[in-house]
Order: structure tokens, then C-alpha cells, then sequence
């Protein structure tokens, strides 16, 4: 199991951020850590997955298709598969979310996929988002009535945002920026999902 | 009579000050001071103090009944653990890594000049000092960086942030809270911000304070505000955009346009020789975005 504290270094270890100082500390963690190392390998397989979406953003539903069934198999659950399964689901977001980031031009030149394409990206945060919810509607009983009012709150103001980027994409659907904002809130919501799943996991 | 009241008036407060409902705590242990500590504290409040010694030490108080101290580990790596509610002052060498997960203390570190790890799910984090690395996470609290950091990632649902100090790579993401960054160049010890990425949903952002020679900002909010106060000498590109709100434009004479088929503003200009300082850009879907000078020109000198 990787190390929860290594999450967002590893992340950011895949996608070649790290300064070499910082990148060495992490190879040498690897070194020791397998469960580190086989997370590094998940990340890395699942970027080069989104690294071969074709450059229209018409996200290969193939990568969808391998990463899903192994999102929605139910076994039987204890709490550590849970927190794979919402971590595999959040990855498969955050890897869309990235691709798709990646794939959107620097600039703010007039840029236009496919409609087909975006709504289709579009699709895809839902399922996963919606994977997640279901989880963590699963372990709503282990998180403190607090914290279940925080995360309900700022769903409502995070869904808000969400329905107000996708009202103005559809009425512009090449509009580069908007698909970019859109994209931030959508990966906002992920984290938050992500965060509160693990919450209750621990 | 008076000096007798007087002792027992000293004596109940002595008293009183030992409640009787907690447990002190007070453990010393030998660590590397190139090792590394995790914490794990349910409730209360976790002080983290840097010191110039090779050892761990632990003070503070239990409630009693309500949970124990726990420690395991060796001298490179060692774990404490308190199961119940605490308030724990822990010393650690300088450089060490510290880890802290908690529910809902506060965390307050300082002096740390090695990498910190601090997440708490309610509780506010205070960071002081100028460590290597900094990630803090936390959903209600507030956060509050002070010094310096050379890497420094924070992230908050609701909570507060406030980055402020001579730090050169900063990361800054919430949903509904504030964000505030205050840099320092190098006329306050620092150099500015080489790389920045600022990024709220709802909540408002300013950025205030020097950028890094050749460094990179981004600020983006769904619908908060974005302030960026620049000092007035500074040279930078800025790339401004919004999609349904309002840009004013403090910095220059450069002033927004209308973008290309009528959905927002936007504003691009060069404060110098474009291309040869730093780069910022400002983004936000319907909320306003403010340049202005740091600190502000009255508005005769505009």
C-alpha cells in the first residue's frame, strides 16, 4: 500500500515536477517502498494511457474501458479496499482531467474539438465522480456529522460551479478557457470526494 | 490573617492548574537529527518546535481516561501516537521530517527547517519558520505560512490561507476559502516568487508582493475575486482573463478589451521588455480581477 503521505509527491513524481533534489529523495523512498513503487508504476501506466488520447480531446474510451471495470467490480469490501478503489477511481479522474489539461493549447487561440469529443469528456468526470459519491456515501457513517455537513456544503457550492462552466460551455463549446475553468472546478471536485473518501477510510 | 489567605489563594491555583482530569506527559528519546517523526493526535493541539538537539522530546497533557501516548519507532524513524484528546509540545532536531495527521487539533510548527507533512481535517495549521517543504492539508481550518519555504503546497475545502515570507514555489488550492499570499522580494530577504499556482473556487485571492525574476504566477477563481498588487518597478508579462466578470487595470495604461465573439474580457500587456521578467496570468470565470501597484498609488499619481 503506498504511503498516504507520498500521494501528492508521487503524483507530481510521475508527471515530472519535481526539482532533482526533491526527485532523488523520492527514488530513494522508491528504493525501500513497494508499495510506493507499485503505485509510481499504476500512475505511470495510467498517464501513458491519457498521453495516447489522440490530440483532438476525443479521449480514447479505451482508456475509460480498461480502468472501469476494475472501478466498478464489487467484491467484497473491507475499508482498505475502499480506499483503493476510491483512489483508482480519483487517479482515473485526476489522469482524464490531466490529459485533457495537457491537450488544451497555452493560449487562448480559438481551439475546437470535436462537440462529440468534449461531451464525452464531460461523460466521463460524471462516472467517476459519481463512482466516487457512491462510495463515499458507503462510509458516510464513519465521518463525524460535521464533517459530512462541510463536505455536503461545499459539494452544493462546488456543483454550483460545475453547472455554471457547463451551462456556458454548451452555449460555446470550442471556448478554450471555459473548457480550462471547467476542468479546474471538475478536478476540484474529484479532490474533495477524494479527500473526504479517505477521511473515512482512515 | 491577609498572609494566610494569600498562601491558600496560591495553593488553589497551584492546584487548579494540575487538572485534575489530565495527564502530564513528558518522554525523551534519542533521534537522528536527519530522521523522521509521525504524529498522530486525534483532538487538541500539536506545537512542533525545531531545536539544536539529537533528541525527541514529548510534553504536555492526556485527558485522562480518554486515551494514552504511545511510541514506537527507533532512532531514525519514530512514531507517536496519542489516542485520545492532547496537548502536546514536541521538540525535534532541526532538519528533521515531520509528519502530523489529525482530526481536529490545531497544528502549530516552528523552527522545522526539514520537510513537514501536516494535515488535520478541522484543525487550523500555523507554520513558522523556513522549512525545506511544506505540504498542509485541511478541510475547515485555516492555514498560515510564515518565513520561507522552498516548496510549500497547501490545500484547504473551506479554511483560510495565508502565505506569507520569502518563499520561492508556492501552490495554493481551495473551494470556498480565501486565499491571501504575501512574497517577499529580495529587499526583504527574498528573491519573489519563481512559481506560483493560486486556485480557488468560490473563495477570493490576492497576491501581493514581488515576483521572482523569470518567475511564473497563475491565479485562477471560478467566481471569487482575483487582486494581484505588484510593487510598481516590476517586470513581468500579465495575461488577464475573465470570462463574465470585470478586469481593472491599476498597473499601466494597458486597459481590457472585449475578447473574440463578445463572452468576457481580457488583457495582455508587458510591464518592460516583454519576455524578460516574470510571467503572471489571471484567469476567473464571473468573478472581477484587480491589477494594482503595491503599494497602491494614490489615486493622483495614476
Amino acid at each position: 500500500m503506498m504511503c498516504p503521505h507520498m500521494e501528492t509527491t508521487l503524483n507530481e513524481y510521475v508527471d515530472g515536477m519535481l526539482a532533482a533534489r526533491a526527485r532523488a529523495t523520492v527514488e530513494a523512498h522508491l528504493a525501500g517502498c513497494a508499495g510506493c513503487r507499485t503505485a509510481v508504476a499504476e500512475l505511470r501506466a495510467l498517464v501513458a494511457g491519457a498521453a495516447a488520447l489522440p490530440k483532438t480531446v476525443e479521449p480514447s474510451r479505451d482508456l475509460w474501458a480498461t480502468i472501469e471495470p476494475r472501478i466498478v467490480q464489487r467484491a467484497t469490501w473491507n475499508v482498505q479496499r475502499v480506499w483503493w478503489r476510491g483512489a483508482l477511481a480519483a487517479a482515473a479522474v485526476l489522469v482524464i482531467a490531466l490529459g485533457l489539461y495537457r491537450l488544451l493549447p497555452p493560449s487562448t487561440a480559438p481551439y475546437r474539438p470535436a462537440g462529440q469529443g468534449w461531451a464525452a469528456v464531460q461523460a466521463d468526470f460524471d462516472r467517476a465522480t459519481n463512482e466516487l459519491s457512491l462510495i463515499l456515501a458507503a462510509q458516510r457513517g464513519r465521518l463525524r456529522p460535521e464533517t459530512v455537513a462541510l463536505v455536503e456544503r461545499n459539494l452544493g457550492i462546488i456543483d454550483a460551479a460545475i453547472a455554471e462552466s457547463r451551462a456556458a460551455l454548451a452555449r460555446d463549446t470550442a471556448n478554450a478557457e471555459l473548457q480550462h475553468l471547467w476542468a479546474a472546478a471538475a478536478r476540484q471536485k474529484v479532490e474533495l470526494l477524494r479527500w473526504a473518501t479517505r477521511v473515512a477510510a482512515s | 490573617m491577609t498572609r494566610t489567605t494569600g498562601w491558600l489563594t496560591l495553593a488553589i491555583t497551584l492546584l487548579a492548574r494540575q487538572a485534575p482530569g489530565q495527564e502530564r506527559v513528558d518522554e525523551h528519546w534519542a533521534l537522528d537529527p536527519n530522521g523522521a517523526v509521525r504524529i498522530t493526535c486525534p483532538f487538541g493541539k500539536i506545537r512542533v518546535r525545531g531545536w539544536d538537539a539529537e533528541t525527541l522530546a514529548v510534553t504536555g497533557r492526556l485527558e485522562r481516561g480518554a486515551g494514552r501516548l504511545s511510541a514506537t519507532g527507533d532512532a531514525h524513524v519514530r512514531t507517536i501516537e496519542a489516542t485520545g484528546p492532547a496537548d502536546l509540545e514536541v521538540h525535534v532536531p532541526r532538519a528533521l521530517t515531520v509528519w502530523v495527521t489529525t482530526t481536529g487539533a490545531d497544528i502549530d510548527a516552528v523552527g522545522v527547517d526539514g520537510k513537514l507533512d501536516l494535515t488535520s481535517v478541522g484543525g487550523a495549521i500555523h507554520v513558522v519558520g523556513t522549512p525545506q517543504d511544506v505540504t498542509a492539508e485541511t478541510m475547515n481550518g485555516s492555514v498560515e505560512l510564515a518565513g520561507g519555504t522552498g516548496r510549500a503546497r497547501v490545500k484547504t475545502v473551506s479554511g483560510d490561507i495565508l502565505l506569507r515570507g520569502a518563499s520561492q514555489d508556492l501552490g495554493a488550492s481551495t473551494l470556498s476559502g480565501r486565499i491571501v499570499v504575501r512574497a517577499a522580494g529580495w529587499q526583504r530577504g527574498g528573491t519573489g516568487v519563481q512559481r506560483g499556482k493560486f486556485e480557488s473556487v468560490t473563495g477570493d485571492v490576492r497576491f501581493e508582493g514581488e515576483l521572482g525574476r523569470g518567475g511564473v504566477v497563475e491565479v485562477e477563481s471560478q467566481s471569487g475575486t482575483i487582486e494581484v498588487r505588484v510593487p510598481v518597478n516590476t517586470v513581468a508579462d500579465f495575461d488577464v482573463l475573465t470570462i463574465g466578470g470585470a478586469i481593472t487595470n491599476h498597473l499601466g495604461d494597458a486597459q481590457p478589451k472585449p475578447r473574440p465573439g463578445g463572452t468576457g474580457q481580457e488583457l495582455r500587456f508587458s510591464s518592460g521588455v516583454a519576455g524578460s521578467g516574470a510571467r503572471l496570468t489571471a484567469r476567473s470565470f464571473k468573478g472581477s480581477i484587480l491589477l494594482q501597484t503595491f503599494p497602491p498609488r494614490a489615486a493622483s499619481q495614476r
